[in-house]
């Protein structure tokens, strides 16, 4: 529109004209548009409310106490109906096998990938940390012993320990997963240390839960 | 009063029949010459050195395995010459031309333009020198160490100042325009800042501790960071173009009164935002949330610079068709309002949730950068040009290109940097059908940000190559300028000492009450008229609106108790530690890992529990980092072996496929200085770290034996012979790594542990 006639908004912005003058640039005394004070005002009144919304607010509306009310409905909705799984023989063997258990296989590569890979390598075939695809194992005998070295770590922190850095459940679930790569035999690192005996067979679901 | 427009009816007054003092004077313009030629050259300089990192993320091998020449260095050194050499000789030739003409005077005084001049080049150089060498005191835009700090306060706050100041005292124009409030906010803004962010406790020759640590530190650092975006790319930015817009465009300012409303919003609201570069990090949430409703608010008042710059355009539009120096200043004034919308959008928590450590703030910040501040300065050049080599512009096509070239660049730039940080932000948080990270492996959020990196580079490269025609039409425009500058002799009544206002506007509204006639004389802005007239009184209450919003923010974050909780465990670090912590500053490795796990499933489940703000209160200075090009690194401490680190450092991709992370072999190469341990612990003891009395005679000795102890570990762990690396660098940084964010997983000591941790 301005385009159009130059001539005609000059003709009405020159009675808004000021007297200021400095080296040749003058100002229009022109009003402030409505929409710019009415966005801003809009923006004030919206600050007011969600200051006292947020700020003078009642329990559970934090940033810290929302992160914790996610996390403990997740870890409740992932194990509800496993309860604990104990870092022992039969539980690690049952993650291994159990079709009911399947589910929980994603989970545990998701750990070993963010957590494991950067030594072991992201299909578990070695890099500053020994290969999990072969027969030989550094600090293992048992399926147990891979829960304990990935719980207190092992070789003067060559492995370093992780609990309090990975859920219960999830440190028996990455015992599974990595136990279940043996015999995968992945190129990549040379086998290093013992060959235990082979993992126990899984006696099936109605040994499941044992103690 | 007179409705006459003509300037000396306002200067001087001839009523009271006392005979008018003529006096004569002429502009200095070879000061302008000076700053207009400097801005070019180390904006190429700038430039070329953003195109080189960005080529560097691109393709890792760039990094070229040499300690001057990596990321972590020249990335400070590309931030800081854009925005203090690029940026500041722009301001500063905006200053020295609009000012002089503003106020009808020379500059105060020509050797304080000459020392301002040399001054700041010398600390430019002086930063091209130390950044790439690794002295920096880590935090943004603030990493120049403290003797050119203090070389910074000279010359900015002492002779800048004076020589701003001296000018406006005595000008010979009783009003100051709307362009010198901002050029004074700026001024005195800058001052400010920078005075407070850089308080430190030296500890060497080009060595230094921030005053502040953890919390505090960050608080204080985006209060400056922010405010430097705000002060000294915004304020003296908007001068520029409330004069030299009018100026181009030869058509009054739109609105007088935008000019009033938006000028103090602005810089009262502005100061406030800062806390929104920390939204979700240990600084307390009330903070934050302020950090927030003042940047949504600052909308509008940044919206007012847009309106009147392009509604001051009516009556010529159709000149932009034909004029590139319009061109420049429309897509400039354009970028602003995006980037000043964009601003107060990624501010909303919700929303920084997503951007914040992305590329999406890079791509933010360079739409304000090389939209706002690069167009503003290349539509003033081209302005300048004839006028101070008086004769003709080289060539108007070539500038024209330079535009098109330009925004093209821009807006690759914009679109792949966006697009990059919404891919790596939403890869970040993903999780599959069983809660999973969907994206594990950091570097799969890397990697595919490639090829945008490769966009981005081009549009860069496009950039860079309308610096360039600029170049060739400043070179060949002056080598056609006269054998002898015209220098014009100027006349103006001197300034009456006694001021008579105009008379004051009385209302005449009917039927309201008094107070409705005062507010109604209020809205008429005659007092601020008034205030126009007295520059230094203006600066005062410049002054009080910055200070209010600093000291309601500072105060409470220093002396509430529970913004700095404390937590038993957490310890001073070791000497071994210190030097590794000063090894991770030098390399600038906050500039790709942050420290600061925020409270959000996505990032516990990638890195571990998320930062306490107990945890930091020993860090001097804060290493929170703002972009994640690599992994956060706060609970990195016990997550890798020695081994690992070594081996990384010495090439990443050996150990990680895909990193685009530079190889720090040097590392693993050079002996560390033992002998600074003592120093280092006496600075921080001095700053109140609690370290035992005799921590500074026993530093050295415990930093060798902790650096056996690692060397040995490493050489269990399958790496070379103990002996052999126990004196190298690496061991330091290993030994702060190892350290981080592990004190909240140690037993309390038993002197201890009846105190609860904060947790």
């Amino acid at each position: 529109m301005s385009e159009a006639s130059p001539a005609a908004d000059a003709a009405l912005d020159a009675a808004n004209l000021s007297d200021h003058e400095y080296d040749g640039i003058q100002e229009y005394d022109n009003p402030t548009p409505g929409w710019w004070h009415l966005i801003f005002f809009l923006t004030i009144i919206f600050s007011v409310f969600y200051w006292f919304w947020y700020a003078g607010t009642a329990p559970g509306k934090s940033v810290h106490e929302k992160y914790e009310e996610e996390v403990t409905a997740y870890y409740e909705m992932l194990f509800a109906d496993v309860g604990t799984l104990e870092p022992d023989e039969p539980t690690i063997l049952r993650v291994m096998h159990d079709p009911d258990l399947a589910q929980f296989r994603p989970v545990a590569q998701a750990i070993f990938t963010s957590k494991c890979a950067a030594c072991h390598g992201a299909t578990g075939a070695g890099g500053t940390g020994p290969n999990m695809t072969d027969d030989s194992y550094l600090n293992v005998s048992s399926l147990t012993e891979i829960a304990t070295v990935i719980r207190e770590g092992a070789a003067t922190g060559a492995m370093p320990p992780w609990e309090g850095r990975l859920h219960p459940n999830q440190i028996t679930l990455l015992a599974g997963y990595v136990a279940s790569l043996r015999g995968t035999n992945v190129p990549g690192k040379s086998p290093e240390g013992e060959v235990p005996a082979p993992w126990p067979e899984w006696a099936g679901p109605e040994d499941a839960g044992a103690p | 009063m007179s409705d006459s427009t003509n300037g000396a009816a306002n200067g001087a007054s001839s009523t009271n029949g006392s005979a008018v003092v003529m006096e004569k004077f002429t502009y200095d313009d070879a000061i302008v010459r000076k700053f207009m030629i400097a801005t070019f050259l180390w904006g190429l300089i700038a430039f070329l050195a953003g195109l080189f990192i960005a080529a560097q993320l691109a393709l890792p091998a760039l990094n070229f395995d040499i300690p001057w020449l990596t990321f972590g260095r020249l990335r400070p050194l590309h931030t800081n010459a854009a925005i203090f050499a690029f940026g500041g000789n722009a301001i500063f030739t905006a200053v020295y031309y609009s000012v002089q003409r503003l106020c009808r005077a020379r500059m105060y005084s020509d050797l304080l333009s000459n020392l301002h001049f040399w001054g700041w080049q010398a600390i430019i150089v002086a930063a091209a020198v130390t950044l790439p060498l690794g002295y920096t005191q880590g935090k943004e835009y603030a990493e120049l160490e403290w003797p050119i700090d203090i070389a910074i306060a000279v010359v900015w706050a002492g002779i800048f100042g004076a020589n701003l100041l001296g000018t406006l005292i005595k000008r010979r124009e009783r009003h100051i325009y709307v362009a010198i409030w901002f050029y004074i906010a700026s001024w005195l803004t800058v001052c400010v800042l920078h005075i407070f962010n850089s308080l430190v406790v030296v500890a060497g020759p080009l060595k230094s501790y921030s005053v502040y640590a953890g919390v505090q530190d960050a608080f204080i650092q985006w209060w400056y960071g922010h405010n430097a975006v705000a002060f000294f790319l915004t304020t003296p930015f908007l001068g520029m173009m409330y004069y030299f817009l009018p100026k181009a465009a030869n058509r009054p300012v739109f609105s007088y009164k935008l000019s009033i409303v938006h000028f103090w919003s602005l810089v009262f609201i502005y100061i406030w935002a800062g806390p929104h570069h920390l939204h979700y990090t240990s600084l307390p949430a009330w903070a934050s949330t302020l950090g927030m409703l003042f940047s949504v608010m600052l909308w509008m008042p940044s919206w007012g610079g847009m309106i009147n710059g392009l509604l001051t355009l009516r009556g010529a539009w159709h000149r932009v068709a034909t004029d590139p120096v319009l061109k420049f200043f429309v897509v400039g004034i354009t970028f602003y309002g995006m980037s000043t919308f964009e601003g107060p959008m990624l501010s909303v928590k919700s929303v920084n949730a997503l951007s914040h450590y992305t590329d999406w703030t890079i791509g933010h910040v360079h739409a304000g950068t090389l939209g706002w501040n690069g167009f503003m300065t290349f539509g003033m050049i081209y302005f300048l040009l004839p006028r101070l080599f008086q004769t003709n512009l080289w060539s108007v096509r070539l500038a024209t290109a330079h535009f098109w070239v330009g925004m093209l660049g821009i807006i690759m730039y914009w679109l792949s940097m966006y697009g990059a940080g919404v891919t790596q932000g939403l890869m970040w948080r993903a999780f599959d059908e069983t809660g999973s990270l969907a994206y594990p492996d950091f570097v799969e959020t890397v990697t595919r940000l490639i090829p945008m990196y490769w966009i981005r580079f081009a549009g860069g490269g496009l950039f860079v190559l309308g610096v360039l025609f600029m170049g060739v039409n400043m070179l060949m425009t002056w080598l056609s300028r006269p054998p002898k500058y015209d220098e014009p002799v100027h006349e103006a009544p001197k300034l009456d000492p006694v001021y008579k206002p105009a008379p004051a506007y009385r209302s005449d509204l009917e039927n309201v009450v008094g107070l409705g006639r005062k507010f109604d004389e209020f809205t008429h802005l005659g007092w601020h008229r008034k205030w126009e007239a007295r520059p230094v009184k203006f600066t005062v209450w410049v002054l009080v609106a910055v200070a209010v919003a600093s000291l309601f923010e500072a105060i409470p974050t220093w002396l509430v108790e529970a913004n700095r909780p404390t937590i038993a465990t957490v310890k001073p670090y070791t000497p071994l530690e210190l030097l590794g912590r000063d090894i991770y500053v030098a390399e600038g490795c906050y500039v790709c890992h942050s420290q600061m796990v925020r409270p959000m499933r996505h990032e516990t489940e990638r890195y571990g529990e998320y930062s306490k703000p107990g945890e930091f209160v020993y860090d001097h200075p804060f290493q929170w980092g703002s972009r994640r090009i690599g992994p956060d690194l706060h609970r990195i401490g016990g997550a890798r072996n020695h081994l690992w680190h070594w081996q990384h450092f010495e090439n990443p991709r050996q150990i990680s496929a895909g990193s685009i992370m530079p190889g720090y072999p040097w590392l693993l190469e050079q002996d560390l200085d033992f002998g600074q341990a003592a120093s280092r612990v006496r600075a921080m003891s001095f700053l109140g770290v609690p370290y035992d009395a005799d921590a500074v005679l026993t530093a050295e000795d415990l930093a060798r034996a902790q650096a056996s102890q690692i060397a040995e570990e490493i050489t269990i762990q399958g790496g070379p012979d103990a002996e052999s690396i126990e004196t190298k660098k690496a061991l330091a940084l290993i030994a702060y790594l190892q350290r981080l964010g592990t004190d909240i997983m140690a037993a309390p000591d038993a002197e201890d542990a009846e105190q609860e941790p904060e947790d």
